[in-house]
């Protein structure tokens, strides 16, 4: 049953990428400005050298010619070279990865703990003021443009992960509120309570069983939240990943990059959502 | 005076003396140290460099990256915007144009110890002029057809010859940095005072002291005083304000007036305006006869009389004033006077005159009804201006643009476009009316704008690629541009250019805007800077600058 799960994520999950970078690649060839070089308004350059910059961006005129020969190459281990750049993609993104990485861990560790500690004590504590007050805090984040967040946290010269916790935050808050405070409202927890279970074991052994699945879905949505904000968090804080790698595309109009950019976007969240709906699947079936 | 008191007397006279040798010797001994200083420059790159190929450069960032490591033969003084000598000695050209011949200096090493010599002269150009390279360096080189000869007379002797003349040929070779043959390095070993130590791509560069640099001060000190320069990759200039605020860079090249005006505003002693610089902004019509616009529009744009009203009716002295805070200057042609040399001093500024403006289009037949301007047929004058987004400096230039031009009654509708859409536009599609756009100019000598004012050439922006001159103006311009171009006489060369700045006047096919001033920060830290009008502007001298330890 699982093993039959996680093949048809697999299937649907290549499907998709391929489907994502081609899409990304399609709109990227028929945005304007894609066959223009900022370098072209260099006076220096004679005609010669105009023309063979243009060729070069005509290389790629047909985009399903690039696509599959993109795809040809990609099998053999070469992702191609940034327009923009000059470097090879496998470079810039490898360079890249572990300040998004980081990045990513941090600021999901961060909203998690926020959320579920809110999450929890609104749950347990049961007070309207309370829950009212979590509400509007989680409301006016949710209000707030990531761009803006972005610029707070330079300004305040904290870490753009903590920019990225306040932008994830106030989803996983009210997912995470609802879900505690609906099982807690739950039968057999109102009578754990009333037989005088202590608290955290009726966390742990009547709560968390209940919403663990649910949750575990709200993570894996949770990790694309994070990817999303990324881009302009490291673009605005300047920081040296993929997110601000993925911006610098978009403006050049960098078909190379971007379409191994989108690519791996959507495989890491197709994997984390498909992860969390195996994990979620199997916890099920425990249960049962 | 008793005995013991003129014994007390000398002690203390002695005691003097010696407390104030030594204070001497301490303040002498300090100095030096002082100077020698060392410490580390921090500042910002806008954009990650594409190459640290020097020959390759094309990027702002690479060629800083190319000024701080690159040893090159002659180097223009950014100050006195002279020649002066660097890796050799002295030089000559040919009275051609085609030729020239450098002697070289001995017992120079790279930043790897291989030694430097002729052939490396002779390698770096025979790569640098390599047709497939299509580097803009190169290109600033070739003005004929035909390969680069190069002959290595003896170790520090060298002679290069091109295939036809090079006006302001010694000149060129402040941009060429000079490669090994035998480094297995290769780029990487340099000539100039700092050398590439670490990269970490998009977010740092570290350049630290080439121990092999020859160069030395006045009093016989090593250079360049600074330990290393730190390159921090910023695109944001919100961050790089705020980290100069804090203490984080040492400098920032190239600011804008707004972000001048906030900085001077709490710590004045760390701006500086080095007044008009070689940039400039303009504003041109689409005058190429293929355009997809309409036929009247054409007719509009194509007549001189039509430009000169256009360029009349705005307000040079308020762009100066609101849009850059008066650290501008209005433009009077092609060349900024801060171009000693080449600048014609007999421009005379534009005169703001909207009602001489509109004398002028009526008497092309145009009328002005309920407020707005018609041509002869009735169409109404509206036109769109381009710029590219993001710059907040030419979309308040736009604006007022278009202010001013309304009191003659034309309408004019501002449209921001990302750059790789504009630059579609402009060079490709040609689907625009009018665009305001600025121009770096990084060169003093007008060889450097050649493809700009050749009608048959790609970035003659108004009406590009001319297969024969359109107009008996631009035949004009073409003729003198090439008779500046194979001419060795200065005097020669400045008559025809200084004519080309009057026809460009004359004919507005750009209507030169605004000349902007060079402004720069630099931190109360750094001892030594001297922020001039050239690029790279504060940091020219990095080899002479020093920062104090915090």
């Amino acid at each position: 049953m699982v093993r039959g799960k996680i093949a048809a994520h697999a299937l649907a999950l290549v499907a998709t990428v391929l489907l994502g970078g081609l899409l990304s690649a399609t709109l990227v060839r028929l945005a304007p400005g894609f066959e223009a070089d900022v370098q072209e308004l260099d006076p220096h350059l004679n005609a010669a050298s105009v023309t063979a910059l243009r060729e070069a961006r005509r290389q790629d005129h047909n985009i399903l010619q690039f696509y599959l020969s993109y795809m040809n190459r990609a099998a053999h281990g070469d992702l191609g070279t940034s327009l923009a750049l000059g470097q090879p993609v496998r470079t810039l993104l490898l360079d890249r990865a572990p300040l998004t990485l980081r990045l990513l861990a941090t600021g999901l560790a961060l909203a998690w703990v926020l959320s579920l500690t809110l999450a929890l004590s609104a749950a347990w504590l049961r007070l309207s003021i309370y829950d009212t007050l979590t509400t509007v805090v989680s409301g006016t984040f949710l209000c707030i443009p990531a761009a803006v967040l972005a610029l707070l946290s330079v300004l305040w010269n904290v870490p753009g992960s903590s920019a990225i916790a306040l932008i994830v935050f106030p989803h996983t808050y009210r997912y995470a509120r609802n879900l505690l405070v609906k099982a807690y409202s739950q039968p057999h927890v109102i009578t754990a309570r009333a037989k005088g279970l202590a608290e955290p074991r009726i966390l742990f052994w009547h709560v968390v069983p209940v919403v663990a699945p649910q949750l575990l879905a709200v993570a894996g949505v949770s990790v694309s939240m994070a990817v999303g904000a990324a881009i302009p968090v490291e673009a605005l804080c300047g920081l040296a990943g993929i997110g601000q790698l993925a911006w610098q595309a978009a403006l050049a109009r960098d078909l190379p990059l971007l379409v191994n950019i989108t690519i791996l976007v959507t495989l890491v969240t197709l994997l984390a959502n498909s992860g969390a709906d195996v994990i979620g699947h199997m916890v099920r079936g425990q249960e049962s | 005076m008793t005995r013991h008191e003129k014994r007390v007397g000398e002690m203390a006279s002695a005691w003097g003396k010696a407390i104030a040798v030594t204070v001497i010797c301490l303040v002498s001994l300090l100095k030096p140290a002082a100077a020698q200083g060392g410490g580390e420059l921090r500042f910002c790159l806008r954009t990650e460099p594409k190459t640290f190929d020097p020959l390759k450069v094309e990027d702002d960032a690479s060629a800083a990256v190319r000024y701080l490591t690159g040893g090159v033969l002659v180097r223009v003084n950014r100050q006195t915007q002279e020649l002066e000598p660097e890796l050799a000695q002295s030089w000559k050209t040919s009275k051609d144009g085609r030729q020239i011949t450098f002697r070289l200096r001995s017992g120079i090493l790279f930043s790897d110890g291989t030694n430097f010599s002729a052939s490396d002269v002779a390698y770096t150009m025979q790569l640098l002029m390599d047709p497939a390279l299509h580097s803009p360096t190169g290109d600033a080189f070739r003005s004929g057809a035909g390969n680069v000869e190069t002959k290595v007379i003896s170790p520090t002797q060298i002679s290069i010859t091109f295939s036809a003349p090079v006006a302001g040929l010694d000149r060129l070779f402040d941009q060429v940095a000079i490669l090994s043959e035998r480094s297995p390095k290769k780029e990487m070993a340099v000539l100039g005072p700092f050398m590439v130590a670490d990269y970490k791509p998009g977010a740092s560069l570290l350049l630290n002291r080439n121990p092999n640099y020859w160069k030395t001060d006045e009093q016989g000190r090593k250079l360049p005083y600074l330990d290393s320069i730190r390159l921090d990759i910023q695109p944001n200039r919100d961050v790089e304000m705020l980290r100069f605020k804090r203490g984080e860079l040492d400098l920032i090249n190239s600011l804008d007036s707004e972000y001048f005006d906030k900085l001077s505003a709490t710590s004045p002693q760390q701006v500086h305006d080095a007044g008009p610089s070689l940039d400039s902004e303009q504003l041109w019509f689409n005058e190429v006869a293929k355009s997809p616009i309409p036929g009247y529009k054409k007719n509009w744009f194509r007549s001189a009389n039509f430009r000169q009203a256009i360029s009349e009716a705005i307000n040079r002295e308020d762009l100066s004033r609101i849009v850059f805070h008066g650290h501008a200057q209005p433009a009077l042609g092609p060349f900024s006077p801060a171009n000693k040399f080449w600048f014609n001093s007999k421009l005379r500024p534009q005169a703001y005159s909207p009602d001489a403006a509109l004398k002028a289009l009526q008497a092309e037949g145009f009328r002005m009804k309920n407020g707005a301007l018609k041509d002869k047929d009735g169409n109404e004058v509206v036109f769109s201006i381009i710029t590219n987004a993001g710059s907040k400096i030419r979309e308040r230039m736009a604006v007022l643009i278009q202010d001013d031009l309304q009191k003659i009654g034309v309408h004019v509708n501002v449209v921001t476009l990302d750059f790789p859409s504009l630059i579609e536009r402009m060079t490709q599609s040609y689907d625009y009316e009018a665009i305001l756009l600025g121009l770096t100019n990084v060169d003093l000598d007008p060889n450097g704008e050649m493809n700009v004012w050749l009608s048959s050439s790609e970035n003659h922006q108004w009406n590009p690629q001319q297969k024969a001159p359109e107009t008996s103006w631009e035949a004009e311009i073409d003729r003198l541009m090439r008779a500046q171009a194979s001419s060795s006489d200065a005097k020669k060369r400045k008559e025809a250019f200084d004519r080309v700045q009057e026809i460009a006047v004359e004919q507005e096919p750009f209507i030169f805007l605004i000349n902007k001033n060079a402004l720069s920060a630099v931190s109360k830290t750094v001892h030594g800077a001297a922020p001039v009008i050239l690029w790279p502007q504060a940091f020219w001298n990095a080899e002479r600058l020093t920062v104090a330890t915090k």
